[in-house]
Parts: structure tokens; C-alpha cells; sequence
């Protein structure tokens, strides 16, 4: 007899429930989006300038913050976030709430070092020319450091977006209806976790691998504007 | 609300069991990710093209899926493709060590690749092939070069470790979980675990900035 795929995948039952996981997807990329503007762009800046401040009451909350972050998993900040902050402030969080508080203070970490290089990057020779020509601090900043900061700092903060991404997986702990939520779901009530699981992970790959090739064009648009 | 230590400390011995599942779920996570990631590196530089392209795809596969997917699918997947019973530590654990092993591999590579062309050809000029040729010039200089991200990788490894949590493995998160739930002490417990992990975490990725800083002398 020859070999049927069909009696071992069932694939009636992955294209009836590809848009409800695909839903799901949707959360994942909307948490990347949300977490690398917030978290990589707005938090991660204002955190790389407190870094870089030379007052030391700015400087040392912001360094303990980024190592702090940095060194403790998502996983378990997502659950401290959620369960011990209400307990302490009174104030309770919905799971997406949550688990984007927890995913944007974790990326800001990340890319406020990323930033925080980048501005180191720009050689100590162009605030010194900036400087001798009588350029205050607006000028100085707006049109000689930041620009050259930025061409630093964007290729590899757009590599970030692939963590971000993987990471939005884990919020699932939280019960966020996201991916692996819809997965779990769908795999007990049809009982096919082969044919969902499969699935689910092949459109992750697929998003990720989106994410990866569209972040590397953008890189190297901007290594060749940098040039 | 006050924060009461003592509940932490009565409850050491289900926090220690969960440290120590943590423990082995990094050993065999590493012992995987290293093996599996030596093999990919040699395949990733070898001179057959199927070997190349085999070792890039799965490197690209294992670096862009979420490793909460991968441990899900192992999970639930294996025993059913195999027929074999898998604990969810080993399922779990094993997805963690393949996830490792495109990166080490790549570390692997990088570490090789970026010692000067002329270290090997001196070696082959002298005479030295195959094992010498690795165990006195090459290895000797890239292993120095590959310290830093390895142990930069590790704590990666060990931050993710956690998510087995999810798939019901008792390590160190799930634990203090289920103690926070047990006692409605979240802050207590959930707070420990962070500076526990921040107390492994931090002084190796400090060790990994100052053996990159001093770079490959």
C-alpha cells in the first residue's frame, strides 16, 4: 500500500483553525512592535542618557536598573510584575498589561547598553571640533553626535527585534492569548498537538524569519548610508 | 504590607530542590548545545556543500523560533513521533541544548575564522596537519577569543532555564511560584528568586565584559 501523509497529518484540521492561531500571532508581533518602540526606542534612550549623565543620582538608578534587568530572566520578571506589583502597589494589571510592562523595562535594558555605545562610538575628536567651532549644546548634539550616533546604533538595534520577538513567546505564562495560547488551546480541544504544534511552530519560524531578513535589509541600507 | 524573609527561609528546602533541577536542566542543556554545536561548527566549515548548507539552515531555524515553541513542541511532539516516554525535564532540556547549539556553533566558527590565515598555513608550513594542527595553533588561540560570548551565551542559557516552568518542570521559578500561590507571599518569594538569579547572572556577564575587554592577549 502506498504511503497516505493524510493518515498520519491531519490537515483538515490545521486550515479550519489557521486564522485563530494566526490571531494569536498577531498578538506576538504586535507585543514586538509595542516592546521594541517603547521599550528599545523611547525607554532605551532616555535609560542610555541617564547612564551616560555625569550626576551621580541619575547615573547609579539607571546603571542598577540595566544590570538588574539584564540579569534576571524575563520569565521571572513577567510573573513578579504580575502577581507581587499589585500586592504592593494595590493596583492590578491585566495580563497584557503585564507581561508589555515587563517585555518593554526588559528591552529597554537591552538597548539602552546598545545606545549608550553608540554615543560612546562617536570619537571624542568631533565634540572637540564641534566645540572649537562655538557650537552650544543644541547644535552640537542635534547636528554632529546624534547623526552619527544613530548610524551606530540602528543596525544593531533593529537585531534586537528577533529577541524581542522570541521573547514575546514567553509572556504565554501569563495566559496572554498569544501563539502558544491558541495553540494549547486548540491542541486539547481537537487533541491533533502534532498537526497544531507543527503548525504553530512553522508560522513562528516563518514570522521570525520575516523579522530576521527584513531587519538584515535594513541594516544594510543603513551601513551603506553610513558609508 | 511587610516583607517577611522568614517565610523565604522556612521554605529553603523546595526552593533548594527547585535550584537544583535549574542545575541539571543547564547541564544538559550545555552538554547538548556544546556537542551538537561542535558538530554543526565542523559542518559549517566543511568543504562538502550539503554539509554547509545542512549546518546553516538548522543554525538559522534554532536562532529565529521562540525557544517557548520548540519546548512546547518537544514536549508534546516527541513522545507521539517516537513512542518513546519523555519526562518533560529531558524534552524540555533537550530543545534548550539544540537552541544552544546554533549558537555555540557560531561562536565555534567566529572564534576559528578569526584567527589571522596565516596561523594554520605557518603550521602547515611546518608540517603540522590534522590533530597537532588543531591542539597546538589553532584551538590554543580561538578557544581565547571564544571565552567571552560562551560565557555571555551561558547566562542566556541559564535565563532560560525558566521557561520550563511552563511545560511543569519544578525549577527554581516554577517553585517560588507555586510557594507565592501556597502562602500569598508572591513579593517574598518572587523577589528571592530575582536577586538569586541576578546573583548568579551578573558576575558572569561581568567576567564576560572583562575577558572581552582585554580581548584575545
Amino acid at each position: 500500500m502506498a504511503f497516505d501523509i493524510n493518515r498520519y497529518f491531519d490537515f483538515a484540521v490545521i486550515w479550519r483553525y489557521l486564522p485563530a492561531l494566526l490571531v494569536g500571532l498577531w498578538t506576538n508581533l504586535l507585543l514586538t512592535v509595542l516592546g521594541f518602540v517603547a521599550g528599545g526606542v523611547v525607554l532605551g534612550t532616555l535609560l542610555a542618557f541617564a547612564n551616560l549623565s555625569k550626576t551621580r543620582v541619575v547615573r547609579w538608578p539607571a546603571f542598577a536598573f540595566v544590570e538588574f534587568w539584564r540579569s534576571t530572566p524575563l520569565l521571572v520578571q513577567a510573573i513578579w510584575i504580575h502577581f507581587a506589583f499589585p500586592i504592593i502597589t494595590g493596583y492590578s494589571t491585566t495580563p497584557f498589561q503585564s507581561g508589555l510592562l515587563a517585555l518593554v523595562l526588559n528591552v529597554a535594558a537591552y538597548c539602552s547598553e546598545i545606545i549608550r555605545a553608540g554615543i560612546l562610538g562617536v570619537p571624542q575628536g568631533q565634540y572637540e571640533a564641534a566645540r572649537a567651532l562655538g557650537l552650544r549644546a543644541t547644535p552640537l548634539w542635534g547636528r554632529v553626535v546624534l547623526p552619527q550616533a544613530m548610524r551606530l546604533v540602528i543596525p544593531p538595534l533593529v537585531g534586537t527585534s528577533i529577541s524581542i520577538f522570541k521573547a514575546t513567546a514567553i509572556l504565554q505564562v501569563l495566559a496572554i492569548n498569544d501563539l502558544m495560547r491558541a495553540a494549547s488551546r486548540i491542541s486539547s480541544y481537537t487533541y491533533k498537538p502534532i498537526e497544531i504544534y507543527t503548525t504553530t511552530a512553522l508560522l513562528a519560524f516563518l514570522a521570525g524569519l520575516a523579522i530576521t531578513l527584513g531587519g538584515a535589509r535594513l541594516e544594510a541600507v543603513f551601513r551603506r548610508e553610513a558609508r | 504590607m511587610e516583607f517577611q524573609l522568614s517565610v523565604v527561609l522556612r521554605n529553603y528546602p523546595l526552593l533548594l530542590a527547585g535550584a537544583w533541577m535549574t542545575l541539571i536542566i543547564t547541564a544538559i542543556a550545555l552538554t547538548v548545545g556544546v556537542t551538537v554545536g561542535g558538530v554543526l561548527c565542523a559542518a559549517r566549515l566543511s568543504p562538502v556543500r550539503w554539509q554547509r548548507r545542512f549546518a546553516a539552515s538548522y543554525i538559522l531555524f534554532f536562532r529565529v523560533t521562540p525557544e517557548m515553541i520548540l519546548i512546547f513542541w518537544a514536549y508534546f511532539c516527541i513522545p507521539l513521533v517516537t513512542g518513546l516516554r519523555i519526562s518533560g525535564l529531558w524534552a524540555g532540556a533537550i530543545a534548550l541544548g539544540l537552541v544552544a547549539s546554533a549558537y555555540y556553533a557560531e561562536i565555534f566558527r567566529a572564534g576559528i575564522q578569526a584567527l589571522p590565515k596565516g596561523q594554520p598555513e605557518a603550521a602547515l608550513s611546518l608540517g603540522m596537519r590534522g590533530i597537532p594542527l588543531w591542539r597546538f595553533v589553532i584551538l590554543p588561540q580561538a578557544l581565547r577569543l571564544m571565552v567571552p560570548p560562551l560565557v555571555n551565551y551561558f547566562t542566556e542559557l541559564l535565563k532560560n532555564t525558566t521557561l520550563l516552568s511552563a511545560i511543569g518542570v519544578g525549577d527554581l521559578a516554577l517553585q517560588a511560584y507555586l510557594l507565592g500561590g501556597k502562602t500569598y507571599r508572591y513579593v517574598e518569594f518572587l523577589t528571592a528568586i530575582a536577586f538569586i538569579y541576578f546573583l548568579i547572572i551578573f558576575p558572569l556577564s561581568l567576567l564576560s565584559r572583562r575577558l572581552e575587554h582585554q580581548g584575545g592577549r
